[in-house]
């Protein structure tokens, strides 16, 4: 069993076991019939992949070797947990335009082609080579390699100063997963694992298109905001795979809707953020921010109770204070490797944040700037949306926070604006999309209902469109 | 003012769509079928060798991967010395040996650690145990 197709398969059976087993769950997180299929698919996705990574530092805490029997005795208590805890059945109205015309429905085709295209060529991408990027050699694979041969996680990987450069301090949700996958197919196929990432990519896109759904957004929008989504190449590269953006980018997706539907009190609205939290925390440092920022929005959401408000703020505070706690009863304390924050209170700190900035204007901006450009007329075509407007919020606040980070890098503004910044800011990607989506909703639910009028000016103004 | 907003709304569409299919070059994603196609069959080693990962030195991969087999069974860690060492082959390194602890150049090999010589070059006072592709595997001498 050497083969990549062989190897394939496996990886793509324990993914979708895992699916199947974390759907089963969602009860907890939405009650029966209480989400679009879609999101529930996704959210089952996203539970599946919690219990692959879990299962190990559990397994490892408790002296036992991770393994498929310590998957199943943990997925089946989970499972028992959630019927527990499960929420009661409320059935969601479907939106009045799904019963779409025929001309609609040619419309979903038109946006089901590349949205096909966009998973097949980031599968193309994805599946070309065992992954390569520097960060999963040195970083996530080798730590998820690591845990997986050894049986454990290695006091030395964070222990000996030679290692620095594998960032100890970093989360291990990722290298966990890596490890969870390899235990249950019990070897290391860093080929075939490959697979999880346009698997996300798929679960990314079935939430963003099935919550959009879910709040109403007519029938285009969200297959046009999956359709774009599956085409953006800076975070559906073949670099990213290995790394931990693409998983981020999906749970800070989990974490925005969540957030935006705790603060509108929709059941499970908060179970949905807890979890959501914890798995960005566990993944990267930016998902621990992200989470923060979710909790401060929460706090000053206008217009909503402070029981509601309060509520939702722990919901993404504590989970990720729990995982960034149990990392630190783990391993210690570890400093942040590739930053100093006394630097804001050097003389030298203004040029500093000066030369970040000015790299990542030259080497990233500009470049995209067509792209950006194109991003902007979409955002500021829309109408405002509550919601959409809290999900930007959140993609807003640590894009900024990446373009100051930069000045206090020990190895130079201008290092680490050129590695990091375009990747990171890309895992805000979907959040962007469906924040966009949400205010283009209400503009085309207008046209389409001023459709006649429309065509009617067009037709005086000259445009040459017909009346059909 | 619909009827702009509405084209102009389209153009911009439009604009989104040949930006995103931009970076998908034919050529590129030709190459990527062939080679997916190549190595589907071949062994995880030999996939990894076609890779980027190891194109910086191809040698130094198969190298690596010969002596990552004959480490015996007692090392507790894989010192490798190179001629001209770089972050790419320590990343390389550290990642094919993993679980054992792998550095490039160490200041000071731990006991139970092996070392691992790219190249020509035969240490003194180290006693080979191996011969691999492209150099050897060496013992302190007892």
């Amino acid at each position: 069993m050497t083969g990549l197709p062989a190897g394939l398969a496996a990886v793509a059976g324990v993914l979708l076991l895992a699916g199947a087993a974390g759907t089963v769950a969602t009860g907890a997180l939405f009650g029966r019939a209480g989400a679009d299929p879609l999101e529930r698919l996704a959210w089952g996705f996203a539970a599946g992949l919690a219990l692959l990574a879990g299962y190990v530092p559990i397994s490892l805490t408790l002296g036992a070797r991770p393994g498929a029997i310590a998957l199943f005795v943990l997925t089946a208590l989970v499972i028992g947990m959630a019927v527990l805890f499960r929420l009661p059945a409320l059935r969601i109205p479907a939106p009045a335009h799904e019963r779409g015309s025929g001309a609609s429905r040619l419309v979903r085709l038109l946006f089901l082609v590349p949205l096909s295209l966009g998973i097949l060529l980031y599968l193309l991408r994805a599946l070309t080579e065992p992954m390569w990027a520097t960060d999963f050699l040195a970083i996530w694979g080798w730590k998820g390699k690591t845990i997986f041969g050894a049986g454990l996680l290695p006091a030395w990987t964070w222990r000996l100063p030679e290692f620095s450069f594998t960032h100890p301090e970093y989360p291990l949700g990722l290298p966990f997963l890596y490890a969870g996958i390899s235990f249950v197919l019990e070897r290391w196929d860093d080929h075939a694992m490959a697979l999880l990432f346009p698997a996300l990519q798929v679960a990314t896109l079935l939430l963003v298109a099935g919550w959009l759904r879910r709040r109403g957004a007519p029938p285009p929008v969200p297959l046009a905001a999956a359709a774009t989504l599956s085409g953006f190449e800076p975070l559906y590269a073949a670099f990213t795979t290995g790394m931990a953006e693409v998983p981020l980018s999906f749970c800070v997706l989990l974490v925005g809707t969540a957030l935006v539907d705790a603060l509108e009190e929709e059941a499970g609205g908060s179970r949905r953020l807890a979890m959501a939290a914890a798995g960005a925390a566990a993944l990267k440092n930016e998902g621990i921010f992200v989470a923060a920022v979710a909790g401060v929005l929460a706090v000053a959401a206008g217009g909503r109770p402070g029981r509601v408000r309060w509520r939702a703020a722990a919901a993404a505070l504590l989970p990720a204070v729990a995982v960034l706690a149990a990392h630190r009863v783990g391993r210690g304390s570890l400093p942040l490797r590739d930053f100093r924050f006394g630097l804001l209170l050097e003389p030298g700190f203004p040029s500093r944040l000066g030369l970040g900035l000015r790299t990542i204007l030259a080497e990233v901006l500009i470049p995209a700037a067509p792209g950006l450009i194109a991003f902007g007329v979409l955002l500021l075509s829309g109408r405002r949306s509550t919601a959409g407007d809290r999900l930007l919020a959140l993609t807003a606040i640590p894009l900024s926070a990446y373009a100051l980070l930069p000045a206090f890098c020990v190895f130079g503004p201008d290092w680490l604006a050129r590695t990091a910044f375009a990747r990171t800011a890309a895992a805000l990607a979907p959040l962007a999309a469906a924040g966009v989506a949400l205010r283009l909703a209400p503009l085309l639910e207008e046209m389409r209902d001023t459709g006649y009028e429309i065509r009617e000016e067009m037709r005086d103004t000259g445009y040459g469109i017909r009346d059909s | 003012m619909r009827a702009r907003r509405a084209l102009v709304l389209l153009a911009d569409a439009f604009l989104i769509l040949l930006l995103l299919a931009a970076p998908n070059r034919p050529r590129e994603l030709a190459r990527r079928i062939r080679l997916l196609s190549h190595d589907a069959a071949r062994d995880p080693a030999l996939r990894r060798l076609d890779g980027s990962s190891a194109a910086f030195d191809r040698r130094y991969f198969f190298f690596l991967e010969s002596a990552r087999r004959r480490v015996p069974p007692t090392a507790t860690g894989v010192a490798v010395w190179m001629p001209s060492p770089s972050e790419a082959a320590r990343n390389l390194a550290a990642y094919q040996f993993a679980p054992l602890p792998a550095l490039l150049r160490p200041r000071e090999l731990p006991s139970g650690w092996v070392l691992a010589v790219y190249g020509p070059e035969r240490p003194e006072g180290w006693r080979e145990i191996a011969r691999v592709s492209d150099g050897a595997l060496f013992t302190r001498e007892p």
